[in-house]
């Protein structure tokens, strides 16, 4: 609508990194960047994945065009998402520090790089416009959820790293880890059997994220106080 | 780098980002577009007559606007564009938008819709009221869409008021769940149009040259309130085939010198009708009468103008002098056997009353034939001027009556005296129903506006093809007027179409109340992350104390 209405969409989604950056302290470890360089491999690993897509699924806009939806395809589409998890992986072992540090670090910059490069266009043009539309509003939102997310999956991807992890817990990190790229298209999928809305699809996202990150702040615990950080 | 040499995002904040943001910030304002994306609702929409007659201006004097849409009843600035359906707004209500309001957009009725004789008269009276003064304020119509559909309803429903709700909680309420529409339609102002009207005549040459002249006449221009809408099929598009279908009818029986009639029949289509004053009319009676050989209109018998002979199977004849008897027009009259009705000449009126007036003033004798009752019909200058099934066959009814009377009139007959006449009759002026319904669908699907027609060259669009069917019957001379540059007699205004982009926005407040439900958020996530610790080790506690007692 408007340039103030711009400075309200970047205000909800800048202003839970900064928050984040700042309180939680890995700030004092001087690592801005650090997570500039989670950023830089964030970008990387998507045009890898670009690569992938585009040499293994070069028809797959075609489909789309069509208006038929390929549920194989699409689980196909989405396993090359894999390739986060090992973009993660190489942001979290070129991060100095103690277990919590790293994951932030990591998780922040992988997830700061996302916003930038998918939303700040969308923003800037669309936000800014003459015509108002919730769509904004709620893909600014929806970035604050992807960093929750971004952070349970780089603690995930921490835990299954470490050699120490106990045995009985390994088989749920992995299982949450194979599973990590398909959740978008299982909250999808559930969204379209309830036949839910736009906003009941965020809070759906939003739900998933918290109970996959409880559930591994709850093993980082344990993992925590085994190895006594 | 820089990023290097930062320790940390606050130096990074404090030392370098400030200046770059400087120069970065006002690069990118100027390098956005203005409107960086497309409206979600675009229209082709008709823009309001407007032209001048004697320097009288007449119609909407202005072509863009971008406003607040608002609703018949909600509407209160000149901030706010109205939006309406024609059947919806009164004449009052036009005349407090005129000197208020904004800009006005009109919808009109859905195609399908049968409208009622009061709708009807109610939607031409509001068209003679628009068209009679000049309107400062922009005013469109536009057809009909599902999509106009919903914005007209969301406007009607709309909460969006200047009146104080009763609680701030309400206004609030209202403001974040009701939705504004923002109206913008971006034309160049409103620039003279170059008019150049024509008039086609053409002659069938009688058997003896010195016999007299019949001149038969019709304008084939429509006036409505809306150019690009006029399509005008009673008024005029009717008269103009009836000329055409007597141009058929007698080309073939002047063709063979045995049946020929005595006097010349000369016809005539002129460009500019009653809207304008009759225009084309009088220039071309200008050149033919006061030239030097003054040959066409030496001696008229009389001249028949025809006007809107469609809309029912009962004509009238208009004079400004009634016939004398034993006259060529009594003669046409008793023939016709329609009623006469005599209505003098009023130069004082802004506009006159028909077509034969111009051809009265200058000394002839003439008439109109019309199935109206009066010139003031408003359905003369209407946008429900559609053509019909009904309409199409009192044309051709019509067209068979003006055919015999006028040739039992050329031939001098009396009566049909017996059956073998009256086939001989029916064979040689039997009217070609197929190519009369063709010829009344095409011209009244073409918008035949003064503002198209006489700014096309005259061998194009409806001029041309009139002119193209006249000349397979007679020789054709198409002669171009021009107005007075001085003293126009009349200005043409355009443009006649625009497009409309119509956002849908939220009212200024809601962005307040936006930021502050934002600001609210923040400061929760602010105090989650500070009491992280203190739930992590809640938590922590919970899950391993847990985990110690397996």
């Amino acid at each position: 609508m408007t340039l103030y209405h711009f400075g309200n969409c970047l205000a909800l989604v800048y202003a839970p990194y900064h928050m984040a950056y700042k309180i939680s302290g890995i700030s004092e470890y001087a690592t801005f960047s650090k997570c500039v360089y989670a950023g830089g491999l964030y970008i990387f690993t998507q045009l890898c994945k670009m690569l992938l897509l585009a040499t293994f699924f070069p028809d797959s806009d075609v489909n789309q065009v069509n208006g038929e939806y390929n549920a194989f395809l699409e689980i196909l589409k989405s396993t090359v998402d894999l390739a986060d998890l090992l973009g993660l992986y190489f942001a979290l072992s070129a991060i100095p520090g103690k277990g919590h540090a790293k994951i932030l670090t990591a998780a922040i910059g992988w997830a700061s790089a996302e916003v930038v490069v998918t939303r700040s266009i969308l923003l800037w043009v669309g936000a800014r416009g003459s015509e108002f539309d919730w769509r904004y509003v709620r893909s600014c939102a929806e970035s604050n959820v992807s960093l929750l997310q971004h952070a349970a999956t780089a603690a995930l991807v921490w835990l299954w790293t470490r050699s120490d992890l106990p045995r009985k817990y390994s088989p749920i990190v992995v299982s949450l880890l194979a599973l990590s790229p398909y959740r978008g298209l299982m909250e999808e999928a559930v969204a379209s059997v309830l036949s839910l809305s736009a906003w009941a699809l965020l809070a759906l996202r939003a739900v998933h994220a918290t109970i996959v990150g409880l559930t591994t702040l709850g093993i980082y615990a344990v993992l925590a106080q085994q190895i006594g950080i | 780098m820089w990023i290097d040499e930062a320790d940390g995002f606050a130096e990074i904040f404090k030392g370098y980002l400030p200046y770059y943001l400087l120069v970065a910030l006002p690069i990118f304002i100027i390098m956005s577009p203005v409107n960086p994306v497309t409206a979600s609702h675009e229209f082709s929409v008709y823009r309001m007559q407007q032209y001048d007659l004697h320097t009288v201006p007449h119609g909407c004097r202005s072509a863009s606007f971008n406003l607040e849409g608002r609703s018949l009843t909600s509407w209160s600035t000149s901030r706010h564009c109205v939006v309406a359906r024609v059947e919806d707004i009164s004449i009052e209500q036009f005349m407090e938008i005129r000197s208020k309001a904004g800009a006005l957009l009109l919808v009109l009725p859905k195609n399908d819709t049968v409208l009622t004789p009061e709708d009807k008269e109610h939607i031409q009276l509001l068209e003679m009221a628009m068209i009679q003064n000049e309107v400062n304020a922009p005013v469109y119509f536009a057809q009909w869409t599902p999509d106009f559909e919903d914005i007209l309803r969301d406007l009607q429903h709309s909460f969006i008021t200047d009146d104080k709700s009763k609680t701030a909680l309400e206004a609030m309420f209202n403001s974040v769940s009701s939705n504004g529409y923002q109206i913008v339609v971006s034309a160049s102002t409103p620039q003279k149009l170059d008019s150049k009207p024509v008039t086609l005549h053409g002659k069938l040459v009688g058997r003896s040259g010195s016999a007299q002249t019949i001149v038969i006449a019709a304008h084939y221009d429509s006036s409505g309130v809306v150019p690009e809408l006029s399509q005008g099929a009673d008024s005029n598009a009717s008269g103009a085939v009836a000329v055409l279908e007597l141009a058929r009818i007698f080309s073939r029986l002047y063709s063979t010198p045995a049946v020929r009639g005595g006097p010349t029949l000369l016809f005539v289509l002129t460009s500019a009708g009653h809207s304008l004053n009759y225009f084309a009319a009088k220039k071309w009676l200008e050149e033919q009468l006061d030239s030097a050989d003054a040959s066409l209109l030496q001696d008229v018998s009389f001249v028949m103008c025809l006007d809107s002979i469609s809309s029912s199977a009962t004509l009238t004849m208009h004079v400004s002098k009634p016939p004398k008897p034993g006259g060529a027009a009594h003669s046409i009259k008793s023939r016709l056997g329609v009623p006469i009705n005599h209505k003098k000449i009023n130069l004082a009126d802004e506009t006159l009353a028909w077509q034969h007036e111009r051809f009265s003033i200058r000394r002839m004798t003439a008439f109109t034939v019309s199935a109206l009752q009066s010139h003031k019909e408003p359905s003369r200058g209407s946008l429900l001027d559609t053509p019909s099934e009904l309409s199409a066959s009192n044309l051709i009814k019509n067209i068979g009556v003006l055919a015999r009377a006028l040739a039992s009139h050329v031939y001098n007959l009396t009566d049909e005296v017996n059956d073998e006449d009256a086939m001989l009759y029916d064979e040689l002026l039997g009217v070609d129903e197929v190519a009369i319904k063709h010829w009344y669908k095409y011209l009244s699907s073409q918008p035949r506006a003064p503002q198209i027609i006489t700014t096309l060259p005259p061998n194009a669009g409806v001029t041309g093809a009139l002119e193209r069917t006249l000349s397979r019957y007679m020789e054709i001379t198409v002669s171009t007027h021009t107005v007075d540059k001085r003293e126009p007699e009349y200005t043409l205004y355009g443009p006649t179409r625009a497009q409309l982009y119509v956002y849908s926005v939220k009212p200024a407040v809601f962005d307040l109340i936006l930021t502050l439900a934002i600001v609210a958020y923040l400061t929760v996530v602010y105090f989650a992350i500070q009491f992280f610790p203190r739930f992590y080790e809640e938590y922590a506690r919970l899950v391993t104390g847990k985990a110690k007692v397996q």
